[in-house]
């Protein structure tokens, strides 16, 4: 195994409310968030991968979209290696700005991997029709509709950007490494504590219902 | 959805191509798994409890799986993502924790982790995990209810060999004490 895994800095823009957070968070835990909360300035997450290449990294740099909270310094786009522009399929206007988040993007990095993502594909009022879609054409990105809340695609964006960077066509993701897993001590005390917080627990409704099983 | 080509794009591969910034070689990425069987899988949705959001947050979507290893017998549960393969839970089945109902779900169960070995997020977490129907859920309860008395046996049986091993020590001792003593004594006629 490699001393080092390789890690690529991706800049994730987009116009606010999109759901680049969302989608981050997606990956990271698992968890859909619904509420929304700006994000200021710059969150930086390390998103990683197993692959039948071994592990890698991708360093997100998930961005404010609201210009009000900060718009975006150069630093932020500095260094990066490959980029996701996400634009919201139920708001025109957000596929609109594409044009200025990739003129920005391309201006600090010439030349990276771009993957275009027209997220919230789950929601039936669609506004930005598949033939209206067609920056991507023009500036040779990847595109992907996506929904960062039914899952759909939601790996495809990561998947492409990996097998560019590494120059592997056959790149795939694989099982992760699962250790044996840790072995604990009992503690009477702690047990009690834990067994009023799961009564708590099941006494909250879980969210709603309509998944896939 | 994939059909209706209004509503959802086709998938289109951009032909484009980037020198690739690192060189990496295939590798046969270990599961960790080759050592333990398979004996129970079904298709779940996972949650964890957010103590401080006071709200269930899910982990993922995927097969969950109680594996069993082949030499030590004991049993884990382990549950992946789909697509991504990335772990969302982890923890040998425990006879500390008790399948609990949530409320107003009749296919879901809650249960305590002390020490979960998963992806980003271990430590003790509450969990909850979500099947089709109640029918499955209730398929899930009693194998792992099978798990939970086959690795408190394991328990059982590793303490009991323990005392056993312990006792046979102490008696060698004893008899090799008494040997020593024997010595001494015949040593001391010896002299005498």
């Amino acid at each position: 195994m490699a001393d080092q895994t390789p890690t690529f800095k991706l800049v994730l823009v987009g116009d606010g409310g999109t759901g680049k957070t969302t989608f981050v968070k997606r990956h990271l835990t698992g968890e859909f968030e619904k509420k929304y909360i700006a994000t200021l300035g710059v969150e930086v997450h390390p998103l990683s991968f197993t692959t039948n290449f071994g592990q890698i990294i991708f360093n997100t740099w998930d961005t404010a979209g609201q210009e009000k909270f900060g718009g975006l310094r150069d630093g932020y786009y500095i260094n990066g290696q490959c980029g996701i522009i996400m634009f919201d399929l139920t708001s025109r206007i957000t596929y609109k700005n594409v044009p200025n988040w990739h003129r920005d993007l391309v201006r600090v990095c010439e030349n990276i991997p771009i993957v275009l993502c027209g997220n919230k594909v789950d929601i039936k009022e669609r506004k930005v029709k598949p033939k209206a879609i067609d920056f991507h054409r023009k500036k040779s990105l990847q595109y992907y509709d996506i929904s960062a809340k039914s899952n759909y695609n939601f790996e495809k964006p990561f998947l492409w950007l990996a097998r560019k960077l590494a120059g592997h066509q056959d790149l795939e993701f694989v099982a992760a490494p699962a250790l044996a897993p840790a072995e604990v001590a009992v503690d009477p005390a702690l047990m009690e504590q834990y067994k009023e917080e799961l009564n708590s627990a099941a006494q909250m409704p879980l969210p709603e219902e309509d998944d896939d099983l | 959805m994939s059909d209706n080509h209004d509503t959802v794009a086709v998938e289109e591969e951009t032909e484009v191509h980037f020198d690739p910034i690192v060189k990496l070689e295939a590798v046969q990425v270990k599961t960790h798994e080759e050592e333990e069987d398979s004996i129970f899988q079904m298709r779940a949705k996972l949650f964890r409890f957010d103590k401080e959001a006071n709200e269930w947050k899910e982990r993922g979507t995927g097969e969950v799986k109680f594996l069993q290893h082949k030499e030590s017998k004991k049993i884990r549960l382990l549950m992946r993502r789909d697509r991504t393969l990335k772990i969302c839970a982890n923890h040998y089945i425990t006879s500390e924790m008790t399948l609990t109902p949530n409320i107003g779900s009749d296919r879901s169960w809650v249960w305590n982790v002390t020490a979960d070995s998963s992806d980003e997020c271990t430590g003790p977490q509450t969990l909850a995990i979500r099947f089709a129907n109640a029918d499955f859920a209730a398929t899930f309860k009693k194998e792992f209810e099978t798990a939970q008395k086959n690795n408190a046996d394991l328990t059982v049986n590793a303490e009991e060999k323990e005392t056993k091993d312990a006792e046979e020590k102490e008696e060698t001792k004893e008899a090799e004490e008494k040997k020593e003593e024997k010595k001494e004594e015949e040593k001391k006629e010896e002299s005498a």
